[in-house]
Formats: structure tokens, sequence, C-alpha cells
């Protein structure tokens, strides 16, 4: 007999987007589960930009998005403030950019209610020594950074304080129809295979590029469409502030500083298949070009590492083009009661990691409607775990912990300050998780030297505490080294290659790992 | 002299031969010129590989497949592999080089032989062929298995006993044949420490908290023949520290090679260093080379970065073992062009634009990584059409083309051995 649970309301796909409606619905009252065929934020929520927008870059194209850009950025410094870095955000022109859209931009913005305001050259430049001297002008508005592992834990872990059962590495294989109502769902585990029925009186089809996908199982058509956008991260913090050009929206014209690093993106290009994006070295060299642009000297510094999202972009009617960045990056709630006649499921499609938020009181509104419930949204007003100090997060934060640390807690990866324990902890808070879950939980491995020297340690203090078998152990290192080899081997040359050479040494030569026994 | 005018000139030096580069290969061709006679001077921006690496000498490990037998496997590797440094080394050479090697770092006490490789533990349990091996590593040769105790310290980070025996009992050295390992741990010697190798080894060339070691120790004994501990076992006392806990210990204890910084490294560099200052021969760490003066088709200088002013070194010789791409003597654009950025040699065994550079699979062997340089019979570098570069400039270690010694498993054995032929062949065109 396959195992079987009842609940209110099943949510697929763990994104910012479920999880966000994961916890607006538990938080109102309804039992929730929420299942991801993947660890959480292992979509393109995991692979974003990393940008909390002020609503600034969409002011001038897309009003809407930048007003609800606007409001979501100022509730969620609010709500989820230890997500965050206040980093502060510029639109710069640069000598390449046209000075007038400059002036149409601050109409916009103002016009939108996203704070801009100029600010001297002189001073940005102090402010930020790398960028571009010819900058012609410059406007501060309150871009910001996120992080998307937080939110989106932080978030699950409020729905699982009202109650909500969150399961990872759950696929939905098949959705359950009865009537013309959907009644739930078969679940797929990842690793075991084995299968679980979800009856839920609900189902909110949360699955970002994968959501047509996911509709298709009860026979609902919903064009989402897939765009690609290359980010690549250089060992650097090049600069304080995100920078954008101030300009129309166009290919690898933001920098964001991420802890100890700063990523430049992106691009945009229709993909048929979400699940089988890489990044070209033709890519690659575009973005650096694209930095040089703002930042002279751009291509010198060192390239650690490079990745793809696939942006789900809905589109009322299928688009032939592949251009998608005229599409809305608007979200749509989906009722298909109303559009195909399946009842009891919705789909939330399109939207932005900023406005995730809304897009879960959105839909959890229409969802509350349809049950006949009577709860308010609460989201806006409850701070998430971690955040009720209301502190953003700061660069130097880990060093202060590093300092604190006890002496004999030493350091398992030191470009991202992990110490032994802080692995320790992690592991024992979710049992049964894999060296690369761990490695988003707590960074390990993402600084300059990728893990060339972390890894090893790692999974040798894993199967000392019990966590990982000696096989386990094994496969997660090499598991480890094929996953970093993708983000890396598009940018093999500079002090990258080098990098790259001395952890060939360490992995191959003196561990030897491609011979280690199965 | 007018001291501005001094300012505004350069340092001016003289040497027989200019060994740019310290790793094992600007090392072992300076000594052996040294030896020979001549008055070298090696220039170097920094340490080379030698302070990272194992100090264990690697001649030919893979083949693809293991193999057992260097001095067999030579011929047809070298066969299939045309441009590899091996082809112009030879079996006669790799075998005057290694022992010429083993005289000269005896004081460590290398074991091994070119007919067999010895199967040696990895910090994660595997077991990985080498050739020769200092005398800290020589009991720990498993080709034949059995059972071997392994033994860490609480807190050292880069060793994880558990893991290291889990994965040794899974080992086949040879057909037929096993290793029952089991693992201990110590308590770290002395206040908590920083988890550091270099840290620990420097504990234990303390007396007394040694002493509390081998206690410890002692209690962790089992019936097992020999012991295998992290290569930690002291840097520069480590024939102290290495003989004393084999007393406790009663049976043989072997080190195994940790993850960089490397200890054994340490030792083997120090070593180096002290025998080039013995053979009369200077070295000259934190002096980038800049460039050379050319005449008549010869080197007649080489300018090396100092502050405040460069340094002009007038040569009869140059010897050019500036390493790989990890080394800093090749470098890689942006666009795939491989330089060879300290003289600006021509760079052999580049993947054409347009072709892959490196594989999907990480453990592939890549296109890129058998660029290098190409030397003549008498180590010279060349060019396309086979033509010297300069009548007296040579080449030799990680910088040359045709190999891969990180998956060969022939770093060090391709290092002593071109550094050790490249200083032959000037110092037989010096009579
Ligand atoms: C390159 C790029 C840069 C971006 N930068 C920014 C930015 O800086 N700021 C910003 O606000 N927004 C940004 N965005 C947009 C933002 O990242 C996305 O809109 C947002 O992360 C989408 O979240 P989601 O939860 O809807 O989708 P996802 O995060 O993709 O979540 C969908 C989940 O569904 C799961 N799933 C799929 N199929 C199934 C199934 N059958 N069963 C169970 N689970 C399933 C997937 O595993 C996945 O985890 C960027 C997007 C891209 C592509
Ligand atoms: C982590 C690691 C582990 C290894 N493990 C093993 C092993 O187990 N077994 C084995 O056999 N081999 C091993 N090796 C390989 C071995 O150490 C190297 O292959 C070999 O030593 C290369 O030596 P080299 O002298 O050619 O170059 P390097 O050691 O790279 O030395 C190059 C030297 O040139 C200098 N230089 C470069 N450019 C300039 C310039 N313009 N001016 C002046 N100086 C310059 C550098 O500063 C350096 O001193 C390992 C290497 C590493 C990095």
């Amino acid at each position: 007999m396959m195992k079987a649970v009842e609940t209110d309301l099943l949510v697929i796909g763990g994104g910012a987007t479920g999880a966000g409606v994961a916890w607006d619905a538990a938080s109102r009252g309804l039992q929730v589960v929420l299942a991801d065929r993947g660890d959480l934020a292992t979509g393109t929520t995991g692979r974003f930009h990393g940008l909390l927008h002020s609503g600034a870059r969409y002011a001038v194209k897309d009003p809407r998005s930048a007003r609800e850009c606007a409001a979501e950025n100022r509730i969620l410094r609010a709500v989820a403030a230890d997500c965050i870095e206040d980093t502060g955000g510029l639109f710069v022109s640069t000598p390449a950019d046209d000075a007038a859209y400059a002036d149409g931009f601050v109409a916009a913005c103002q016009q939108a209610g996203v704070a801009a305001t100029e600010v001297p050259v002189t001073e940005v430049l102090r402010a930020e020594p790398h960028l571009c001297p010819g900058i012609t002008r410059a406007f501060a508005v309150p871009d910001a950074t996120i992080d998307a592992w937080k939110t989106v834990w932080a978030c699950a872990r409020a729905a699982a304080a009202h109650g909500a059962a969150i399961l990872p590495y759950q696929e939905v294989v098949r959705l359950m129809v009865e009537g013309d109502a959907v009644c739930g769902a078969v679940l797929r585990h990842a690793r075991s295979g084995e299968e679980i029925t979800v009856r839920a009186r609900y189902v909110v089809n949360a699955a970002g590029a994968w959501a047509g996908r996911v509709a298709r199982l009860a026979g609902c058509d919903v064009a989402v469409v897939a765009g690609k956008g290359v980010m690549v991260a250089m060992n650097h913090r090049l600069v304080n502030a995100v920078v954008n050009r101030c300009a129309m929206p166009g290919d690898g014209d933001i920098l964001v500083p991420v802890r100890t690093v700063s990523v430049i993106g992106t691009t945009d290009a229709r993909v048929e298949d979400p699940d089988r994006v890489q990044a070209s070295a033709d890519e690659v060299r575009a973005m650096l070009a694209a930095g040089e642009s703002f930042i002279p000297g751009f291509t010198q510094h060192r390239a650690l590492r490079v990745w793809a999202g696939v942006r789900p972009l809905f589109a009322a009617t299928s688009p032939t083009s592949a251009e998608t960045r005229d599409l809305s990056r608007g979200h749509t709630v989906i009722d298909h009661a109303a559009r195909e006649g399946v009842g009891r499921f919705i789909t939330i499609a399109g939207g932005k990691f900023t406005t995730f938020r809304l897009m879960a009181e959105e839909t959890v509104d229409a969802v509350c409607a349809d049950l006949g419930v009577r709860a308010e949204c609460r989201t806006a007003a409850e701070t998430l775990p971690d955040s009720e100090e209301r502190h953003y997060y700061w660069i130097g934060a880990r060093q202060a912990q590093a300092e604190a640390r006890p002496v004999d807690d030493p350091l398992v990866c030191e470009c991202e300050l992990v110490s032994r324990q802080d692995l320790l902890v992690a592991a024992a808070r979710r049992p049964g998780l894999d060296l690369d879950d761990l490695r988003r939980a707590l960074r390990l491995g993402m600084g300059p030297c990728q893990g060339g020297f972390c890894m090893a340690r790692a999974t040798g203090l894993l199967h000392e505490a019990g966590h990982l078998d000696r096989a386990a152990a094994n496969a997660a290192l090499r598991d480890f080294v094929e996953e970093r080899w993708r983000g890396i081997q598009a940018l093999a040359w500079g002090d990258q290659l080098r990098q790259m050479r001395l952890d060939a040494w360490i992995l191959l030569g003196v561990l030897d790992l491609e011979h280690l026994p199965e | 002299m007018d001291p501005s005018a001094r300012m505004a000139g350069n340092d001016r030096a003289a040497a027989d031969v200019v060994v740019i580069g310290a790793g094992t290969a600007g090392l072992v061709a300076a000594i052996r010129l040294s030896q020979g006679g001549l008055r070298v001077r090696v220039v170097a921006a920094g340490h080379g590989c030698l302070v990272l690496a194992p100090g264990v000498i690697d001649v030919l490990g893979y083949a693809p497949e293991r193999v057992a037998d260097p001095a067999r496997a030579l011929a047809p590797f070298v066969a299939a592999h045309p441009d590899h440094p091996y082809a112009r080394v030879g079996p006669d050479g790799l075998d005057r080089a290694l022992a010429w090697f083993r005289e000269t770092v005896a004081p460590l006490g290398y074991v091994g032989a070119l007919r067999h490789n010895r199967l040696l533990l990895t910090a994660l349990g595997g077991l990985r062929p080498s050739c020769l091996v200092p005398q800290t590593m020589a009991a720990g040769d498993l080709s034949q298995g059995g059972p071997v105790l392994v033994v860490g310290f609480h807190g050292l980070r880069d060793f994880s006993p558990a893991l290291v025996a889990a994965n040794l009992c899974a080992v086949v050295p040879a057909p037929g044949t096993g290793v029952a390992a089991r693992a201990a741990t110590l308590e770290w010697p002395g206040p908590s420490g920083d988890g550091r190798p270099l840290t620990l080894a420097r504990r234990l060339e303390d007396r007394s908290l040694r002493a509390a070691v081998g206690r410890d120790l002692r209690t962790v004994l089992g019936d097992e023949p020999r012991v295998g501990m992290p290569a930690v076992l002291g840097v520069d006392r480590w024939q102290e520290v290495w003989e004393e806990m084999q007393l406790v210990a009663g049976r043989p204890i072997f080190e195994i090679p940790l993850v960089p910084p490397s200890i054994p490294g340490l030792r083997l560099f120090d070593l180096l260093r002290r025998v080039l200052r013995a053979a009369g021969g200077r070295l000259q760490v934190g002096a980038p080379v800049t460039g050379v003066r050319h005449r008549n088709g010869r080197v007649e200088a080489v300018t090396v970065a100092r502050t405040p002013r460069e340094q002009v070194i007038d040569t009869r010789w140059v010897v050019l073992a500036t390493g790989g791409v990890g080394g800093g003597g090749l470098q890689v654009d942006p666009d795939g062009t491989v330089r060879e950025p300290t003289l600006g040699l021509p760079v052999h065994g580049v993947p054409v634009p347009g072709h892959p550079r490196v594989l999907p699979d990480p453990f592939a062997s890549h296109p890129l990584d058998r660029a290098g340089l190409a030397v003549d019979e008498a180590w010279r570098p060349v060019d396309r059409s086979g033509r010297v570069v300069a009548l007296n400039l040579h080449a030799a270690g990680a910088a040359l083309t045709g190999c891969e010694p990180w998956r060969e498993k022939s770093g060090e054995g391709i290092s002593i051995a071109t550094g050790y032929l490249a200083a032959s062949a000037i110092l037989e065109e010096a009579g």
C-alpha cells in the first residue's frame, strides 16, 4: 500500500514562490504540504542574480512591475531583514549610454514611487573606486541584495512553525483528478524512488519554469517560456552597491556585490528545456566585455564561476521569437477552473524573486476564496525566523563570528569562514542531507578556492559524525568535483585556470580521487 | 659615483648560469651545475610547487592503467606519446637522474626503484602509485596489502582516520590481497590548536608534548605490524620525531601525505636549498625575471625586477624552469592563446581556436593540458619549425609540452630528469 497523506493545500515547487505560498497559507491556518523534486531553492531561485529590486530597473518599461517591486522591497526589508544586505543601488550613465535616458528614468521612477536621487559623480567615484571614471550621471536607489537560500528556508521554517510539512526531494509525478477537480498528487522520492500520495483539497502549481509541465499533468496548457540568463561571479567585491547601467535593460548591465564576490549578469535567450541550460564560453566572454563598459579592467579580474538560470516567463499566447526580454516580467495567477474547467488547481506563473511574497498573497487569496476560508494575509507583517531583530545581514558578519569562535573549532572552509562546528550543526539540523545541500546551506566551497581544499575536509568530518557512510562520502566528493567543474569549465584561463590546476594537483594528484574505491 | 646616477641606472651582476625558477627543476639544475664548477644564480619569483607537493617522486603512475613497473612501462608509453618529455629523457637518462637525486638528498633517505611503483596511502584512504619516497614514508608501500593501524589527531582538519581506514578496507592492492585497517585518534598535543598540520608538526618537535602523544599512542596500539600517521612528524627535527615515535610504537611508522602546504615538501625544499648553497650556488627568491637581452643568437643577460631598480645579470647560459600553468610559467588568455610570459617563447600543443580547451568531464584528459615548450636534444626551446630560439637558452620542468603529470603521476620525475639533463647539456658544452 502506498503511503497516503491528507492536507488542505499541496504546493508544488520549493522556490521562492512556492515557499512563499506555503508560508502565507500556513499562517492563515491552512494545513500545507510543500514538495520539491530537489532540495528547496535549487531551481531558478537558487541561481538568480541576488538582487532585491527597488523597482528602478522596470520604471521606464514596465511601471506596474516597478511599483510592485518598490512596495515589496519595503515589506521584505521589514520581514526578512536577516536575508538582506542593505548595499544600496546605483544607476550610472556610462559614456556609451544615451544621456537623455536618465531624464526619462528619473521621471519614471518618481511616477512609480521608486526613490531615485541624483548623486554627484565625484561622490560616487569615491565610494566606488572601480567604477568607470567617465560616468556622466549617477542615481542612488534602494536596491539591495537578498540571499535566496536563507529566504526560502526562512519561509519554510515559518510555514513549518504553523504546521506545514516540508518535503524536499519529492517530485510530483502525477496529479489526481476526480470529476472536474484536482484532488491530490503522487510524489516520488528522488533517491529512494518510493511513492506517496498526497490528497489535497487544493493544489498550487509553483513550479517556475517547469510549471507548464506540471500543469500538463492535469491536462492543462500553460505557456511558460523559459528564458535563460547567464551570470559570472568575479573573485572580488568590485563594487559596494548594486550597480546598474542607466539605459534600456540589456545584457550584462548589472553588477551585484554578493558577500565576498561580485556577480555580473545577465542575458536573456529562450530555451526549450529548462533542465538543459549551459553557459557557453562566448556568453561568458560577452558578459566580461559588458563588465568592461562600467568597470575598466573588468576582464583582468578573475572569473570564479559561471552559471545560468531560467526565467519563468508567462506568455498569454506562445511567443515565437527567440527574444524573451520583451515578455512581461509580471506574474499571473491562473485559475484553471475558469480557464479549462479543472477546479481546485491554480498555477502561479512568471514574476520575480523580489515579488514572491505578493505573488503568494494573491495566490492564497484566490485559494481561500475558492475554499470559502476567510482569513487575511499576514505575511506583510509577520517577520520571518532570524529576522525578528530587523538587523540586516552585513558582510563582516562571518568574520565577526569567526573571531568569536572558540580556538578549538577550526575552520573547514577558509574562503567562506565555515568552522567544523558550523558544519556539524548544519548536518545535524537536516539529517539525510548530502554534501551539495550543505554546500548551499553554508556556502562551503563557493569562495575563491572553489572547494579545492575544504570539500575533502568536510567529507571526512561528516563521515566521522556518522552523516555519510564510506561509499556515500566518496560519491559525494566525486559529485562535488563534477558539479563544480560545470561552473568553471567555461572559465579556463588566467588565474582561474591556475587555481584549477592547483585543485587538479590536490584532488587528482595528491588525493587521487579518480581511483578511490567505489 | 654620484648616487643619483646610480639610482637611474641598474644593478649589475654576473654568473655563468642564471636559472629562472626555484621549483624542483630549477633547484636540481642549479645544484648539478654548481657541482660541475659553474657559478650559478637562481632567480625566482616565488617558491614553486615543492612546498605544496608531498615530496614523493612520481615517475609514471598511470598510462592510463596503473603502472606497476615504470622502467618497463616507459618504452610503450613514449611510443604512444612521442611529444612527452620522457621521449627525450629516455630510460638511461631517467636512471641517472634519479640515482643522482637520491644521492644529493641522502639525508632524507629516499627509497624506491624504477622497477617498482610503491602503492602509497592517500589522505582519503585510497592507494596511489609513486616511485621514490622519503624515509618517513618507506614503510607505507601497501602493494602487498596487510593490516595497518591508521592514527590521526583530534581536530587535525586535513586527515580523518575513520574515513581513511574505511576506504582502505575496501581497496584491492593486487588480486587476492586486501588491507585490514583500523582507525585511532590521538589528542591534539598542548593547548587546543587551529587544526593546521604545520602547527601540529611544530608541537611534535617539543619533547614534552611529544611524550604525551607517545603515551597516547601506546594505548591505541594493537597487532598491526605498521602504523600510518599524517605527514606532520616534525619539520626541521623530523628525524628525531619520527624515530622516537617508532620507538614508542615498537614498529615502523609511515607518514601519509596531506594537502598543501606540505611538510615533507618543506623538508625537501629546505634540503635542496642547503645543498645548493653548499655547492656554491646562490638563490634569490622574490625576484621575478622580466626578460632577457639577446646578441648574436645568444642570451647575454637576464633582467630581474627589483626595487628600487632593475637588476641585470650577465650570463653565459640560462635555464628556464618557471613551471607550468600552476607555477606561472605558462599563461592562458581568455581567447585560448597560451603564452610563455617570461621570455615570450613559442608554445606548442595548443588546441586550435574553435576547438574545446577543456572537456565536460573533469577527470578527462583536456586538450589544453599538454601545451608547453618543445625542446631540442640539448633541452633548448624551439619554434614551430624546430629552430632553436637561442643557442644558450635551455628549459626544464613543468613548462615542457606533451605531459599531464597530475593524471600520469609523473610530476617530480619529469622535473628531476629534465632539470638534471638540461644541466648536463650545459656542463658538456662548458667542457
Ligand atoms: C538569470 C536570472 C536572474 C534573475 N535575477 C533576479 C534578481 O536579481 N532579482 C529578482 O527579484 N529576480 C530575479 N530573477 C527572477 C527570479 O529568480 C525568479 O522569478 C524566481 O526565483 C522564480 O522562483 P520560483 O519559485 O517561481 O521558481 P523556481 O525557483 O524555479 O522554483 C520552482 C521549483 O519547482 C520545482 N519543480 C519543478 N518540477 C517539479 C515537480 N514535478 N515536482 C516538484 N517540484 C518541481 C523545481 O525543482 C524548483 O525548485 C532572475 C531570474 C533569472 C533567470
Ligand atoms: C599541490 C601539488 C601536489 C603535487 N604532488 C606531487 C606528487 O605527489 N608527486 C610528484 O611527483 N609531483 C607532485 N607535484 C608536482 C611537482 O611539484 C611539480 O610538477 C614540479 O615540482 C614542477 O616543478 P617545476 O620546477 O617545473 O615548476 P614549479 O615548481 O612550478 O616552479 C616554478 C618556479 O618558477 C618561478 N617563476 C615563474 N615565473 C617566473 C619569473 N618570471 N621569474 C622568476 N621566477 C619565475 C616560480 O616562482 C617557481 O619558483 C605536485 C604539485 C602540486 C602543486
